[in-house]
């Protein structure tokens, strides 16, 4: 079953690999809604979103033939439009971790409960979060990473990506629980 | 994981709000892998592999190249040498003949002149080949025409030695009948 997953668009994959345009427009289709908006909810702007997703896209069609099938087409796309996202986000200073370094945090007992589960109040929750946490949330709750892989996207150690996205959630908490 | 993280991740598509631009987008990405795979053809040539590829593929060339050049330049001095060989039978068997003709008595001189005439007049031309030879050993004609010249003279030899023995058995007639 797992190589069922691993082989989506097999067909696809394979004829992109040999320069098909009319494949790589389907997969180009098939991935455009998921991506564009994984690199939105990093970047937030959407002029550079876009330029991200065609570097991605281009990139990941030139480059096809590196891709073995050791993940799906999907994640192994995600990836790339990832780092990426968050190398530009470096280039323009914008931190993507908190810029404390807070390694001997110690999980607060009293946590905040969290008076809405309202998906938009969480949204513009995580809108309204300072830069450094919102990428870590993004990575964890929506991208689905767990913290090893959070490790290599953000280039910190898995202990201090899970410090950082328990600081973050209590951050976003603590936010949402004031929007009205 | 609390049901905050829950109820988050269950409702992930939710998130999914942005719509991009597919045809705009799409158009840049074309336009730019049709670019890359134009100048790809060149790139490859600059890669530091095709580099070291193309440089094997051409010593390569130019070691077979040399190996055979100097291989058929063996199968030349071989073919010399064995010319030579023949040759040196030839002009051992030649002059060893002539020396049989001029020192025979039952030969009358008249014969012995025209045998030695004509090897004198294959000699000439036999030299005349050897020296076309040098100048292009490949040369068809020039081989055959030496090979002529060897038939001719061991025809020649052939036509003394029926001459010699018609000699002979004329000379065991005469004492027959005597």
């Amino acid at each position: 079953m797992k190589t069922n997953i691993l082989y989506t668009h097999k067909d696809l994959i394979e004829k992109s690999k040999s320069g098909d345009r009319n494949s790589q427009y389907k997969l180009y289709e098939l991935y455009i809604d998921a991506m564009y908006n994984v690199s939105m909810r990093i970047l937030g702007i959407r002029e550079d979103a876009e330029d991200i997703i065609q570097d991605s896209f281009v990139d990941a069609f030139k480059n096809l033939t590196s891709f073995r099938y050791e993940s799906t087409f999907g994640s192994w796309l995600k990836r790339i439009v990832i780092n990426k996202s968050i190398n530009h986000l470096k280039l323009k200073k914008v931190p993507v971790t908190p810029l404390e370094q807070h390694e001997y945090y110690i999980g607060e007992e009293i946590n905040e409960p969290v008076k809405t589960m309202d998906i938009t109040k969480i949204k513009k929750g995580i809108a309204q979060l300072p830069d450094g946490y919102k990428q870590i949330i993004n990575l964890y709750l929506i991208e689905g990473y767990d913290h090893i892989e959070i490790s290599e996207i953000l280039k910190i150690s898995s202990s201090t990506s899970k410090s950082q996205y328990h600081r973050a959630k209590k951050k976003l908490i603590q936010i949402i629980n004031t929007l009205e | 994981m609390d049901d905050f993280e829950k109820h988050i991740k269950e409702n992930k598509l939710l998130f999914d709000e942005h719509k991009p631009d597919k045809a705009k987008l799409w158009q840049h990405i074309e336009s730019e892998l049709n670019v890359t795979s134009k100048v790809k053809t060149v790139k490859l040539w600059r890669s530091s592999m095709m580099k070291i590829a193309a440089t094997i593929i051409i010593l390569i060339g130019v070691f077979s190249l040399t190996t055979t050049f100097t291989a058929s330049n063996e199968s030349n001095d071989f073919a010399n040498q064995e010319l030579n060989d023949i040759d040196t039978y030839y002009k051992g068997l030649v002059s060893f003949q002539v020396e049989l003709v001029k020192n025979n008595s039952k030969l009358s001189t008249e014969d012995k002149e025209e045998f030695l005439s004509f090897m004198e007049e294959l000699d000439k031309e036999h030299l005349l080949l050897k020296k076309e030879m040098t100048a292009n050993l490949n040369n068809e004609y020039i081989l055959e025409a030496i090979v002529q010249n060897y038939k001719k003279r061991i025809e020649l030899i052939e036509n003394l030695l029926e001459q010699i023995k018609d000699s002979k058995k004329s000379d065991d007639n005469e004492g027959y009948i005597l």
